[in-house]
């Protein structure tokens, strides 16, 4: 212990028996010979020189970023923390060789302690990554599960109240050719559905908008206006069939538990299937402004076509009907706002019509003109 | 900057006298009532990007309010969210404090509010969260607990066991790891502790009395379902 000096700016914290838990402020000096610890005056407390052979070193600290010096023998040990960087470098190029080697020991142990941390992240954040990916990638087997477990039951409580909630705004033409000839295409198409789940309904709606859509539960809706566009009653059957297979396919409830994502997905293939009409109305999933994905699109349209063609209906109808409004639209078909005909679109169905046996169409038993003409003055009026 | 803590006990105010153009830092929401010389200003400290990645690490909140005595001396009344206990701290400008995500409530102008990434296994199994509080600086800090505040002095090398959860602050000499609290992974759940912190001083720790995810979790048995 030396005499008092004029107190310093404390640089480093002192640690002993009988000084504040917090660690007593004081000022660290190093000399080409070892280190001087002096404290504020007032704590009554002298300066204290320590020989570098006297003192040993360790890293300290939440992330061992301090360098602990420490000095004297059980019980009695006394120890500085040394935070400033620059201190901490005067310290190493102070120090004697046997100190040296202790320290390099010492910053090697803070350097593997730090790069254990840092692969630990590392190996957590690719993990994490990796998983999100497999999410990613597993999503529509993910989705295709839980579709799977949903009950029809389910599926038609679903679409019926959209269904219902519709036809109170767009209420439904009861009779008349055009409602005769929409069921006879239907019950045709439905008739040659094998082990056809669904009791379907399709029910026509006076609209000047060119539309037709499927809910799931096998409620489809064809608009009055699309009907008056049809040139034939196969360019309808071709429209009907694809919807029918959105619904066949359970193309909405897919999209449905895609949109409403991973939480409910993973709910619904643990056996929690009655929570989704429930999760739909909290978030509010529109049945009616729902679009369909373009591999639903093409299923539909391959799906489609071959169940017009075991149900005896010339399947180009569907394609002259989605050219033909593709070349005219200019706003008010809102159906091809969900079913954009690209060139694409048009080659793949053809390529599937040319692969399909060739059988003879059947002719239905109502004239085309017969519903066209029935449309019009019911348009005019309305 | 004066101080003093009104109503000790479950639910104290702190009372902090500010002379002409002093400021103190507070907790955004932290203000109950203030002298009608108090300006309040909102503040992001540590600029844009020290705020965003504050909230978006320690889920504090993104602003400070900054309260200026900007009219002349006057008072203001702080006080924290939960019901808990008050402790001011005088910063020497060599201890630092790490401090759990809730437990800031006001200090003086001079202190610097640092975001810090901890461990992995301090992160995920600390009950703090990956990112705590690193408070430095010279000045006052006060901080607010769930329950009552207790003080833990660590000598030297001196170890001390604190359940996760119950951390409010730990000066930045101490450090910490993560343990099981029985020796059996099994027996370490059943206890009811699950993990634990390990402490070593030298230093001092300050815990709270009461666990808020416990208390959560206890409240939540009440609330009724609704379907």
């Amino acid at each position: 212990m030396g005499s008092a000096t004029a107190p310093t700016s404390p640089n480093a914290l002192c640690f002993s028996d009988g000084l504040p838990s917090t660690g007593l402020p004081c000022h660290v000096e190093i000399s080409a010979d070892g280190l001087t610890v002096r404290f504020d005056e007032h704590n009554g407390l002298g300066d204290v020189n320590l020989p570098f052979r006297a003192l040993s070193v360790s890293a300290g600290g939440l992330n061992h970023d301090q360098l602990v010096v420490r000095w004297g023998t059980a019980p009695s040990t006394q120890t500085v923390y040394l935070k400033d960087p620059s201190l901490i470098r005067t310290f190493r190029s102070a120090a004697p060789p046997e100190l040296m080697k202790e320290l390099d020991a010492t910053a090697a142990a803070v350097r593997r302690a730090r790069s254990r941390n840092r692969m630990a992240w590392g190996i957590t954040a690719a993990a994490i990554g990796a998983l999100m990916v497999g999410i990613w990638f597993s999503m529509d087997l993910l989705v295709g599960w839980a579709v799977d477990r949903i009950p029809l039951d389910w599926e038609r409580r679903i679409g019926e109240s959209a269904y219902q909630d519709f036809l109170i705004q767009h209420p439904a033409v009861k009779d008349g050719p055009a409602v005769a000839a929409v069921q006879e295409i239907s019950e045709r198409l439905i008739a040659h559905i094998p082990g056809n789940p669904y009791t379907f309904e399709v029910a026509v709606v006076k609209s000047e908008v060119v539309n037709a859509f499927a809910l799931p539960g096998g409620y489809v809706v064809v608009f009055t206006a699309l009907l008056q566009q049809a040139e034939n009653a196969e360019e309808v059957a071709g429209v009907l069939s694809h919807e029918l297979n959105h619904v066949l396919e359970r193309h909405a409830l897919q999209r449905i538990v895609k949109q409403l994502g991973l939480v409910t997905t993973v709910g619904i293939i643990i056996g929690d299937q009655q929570g989704l009409a429930r999760v739909m109305k909290q978030i509010g999933v529109e049945l009616l402004s729902l679009k369909f994905g373009r591999s639903q699109e093409t299923e539909a349209d391959v799906t489609g076509l071959q169940l017009l063609h075991r149900s005896h209906i010339d399947p180009s109808g569907m394609i002259t009907f989605f050219q033909r409004m593709t070349q005219k639209e200019r706003g008010g078909v809102e159906w091809l706002s969900t079913h954009p005909m690209s060139a694409g679109r048009a080659q793949r169905l053809e390529a599937e019509i040319a692969r399909l046996p060739k059988t003879a169409a059947e002719p239905f038993t109502f004239k085309w003109n017969t519903v066209q003409d029935a449309l019009r003055p019911v348009a005019v009026r309305g | 900057m004066k101080h003093e803590i009104l109503y000790p006990g479950a639910f104290p105010m702190v009372r902090v006298e500010l002379a002409a153009g002093e400021t103190i830092k507070a907790e955004s929401g932290a203000m109950v009532a203030s002298s009608p010389t108090i300006d309040i200003e909102s503040k992001m400290e540590g600029g844009f990007l020290g705020a965003l990645s504050r909230k978006l690490l320690t889920g504090e909140k993104f602003f400070f309010q900054t309260l200026r005595a900007s009219r002349g001396a006057g008072e203001v009344l702080l006080a924290p969210t939960v019901p808990g206990e008050i402790v001011i701290m005088e910063l020497d400008g060599l201890n630092e404090y790490m401090v759990q995500k809730d437990g800031f409530l006001a200090g003086s102008e001079s202190i610097k509010i640092e975001s810090q990434m901890q461990s992995l296994s301090r992160g995920l199994l600390g009950g703090e969260g990956f990112f705590i509080l690193k408070v430095s600086g010279k000045g006052s800090l006060i901080l607010n607990s769930f329950g009552a505040i207790h003080k833990v002095e660590l000598k030297p090398d001196q170890e001390y066991i604190v359940d996760n959860s119950h951390l409010v602050a730990w000066s930045g000499t101490t450090s910490y790891h993560i343990e099981r609290a029985a020796s059996g992974w099994v027996a370490s759940f059943t206890s009811g502790e699950g993990f634990v912190c390990r402490f070593r001083g030298p230093g001092v720790v300050y815990i709270q009395s009461r666990n808020p995810g416990s208390f959560g979790a206890w409240v939540r048995q009440f609330i009724p379902v609704s379907e």
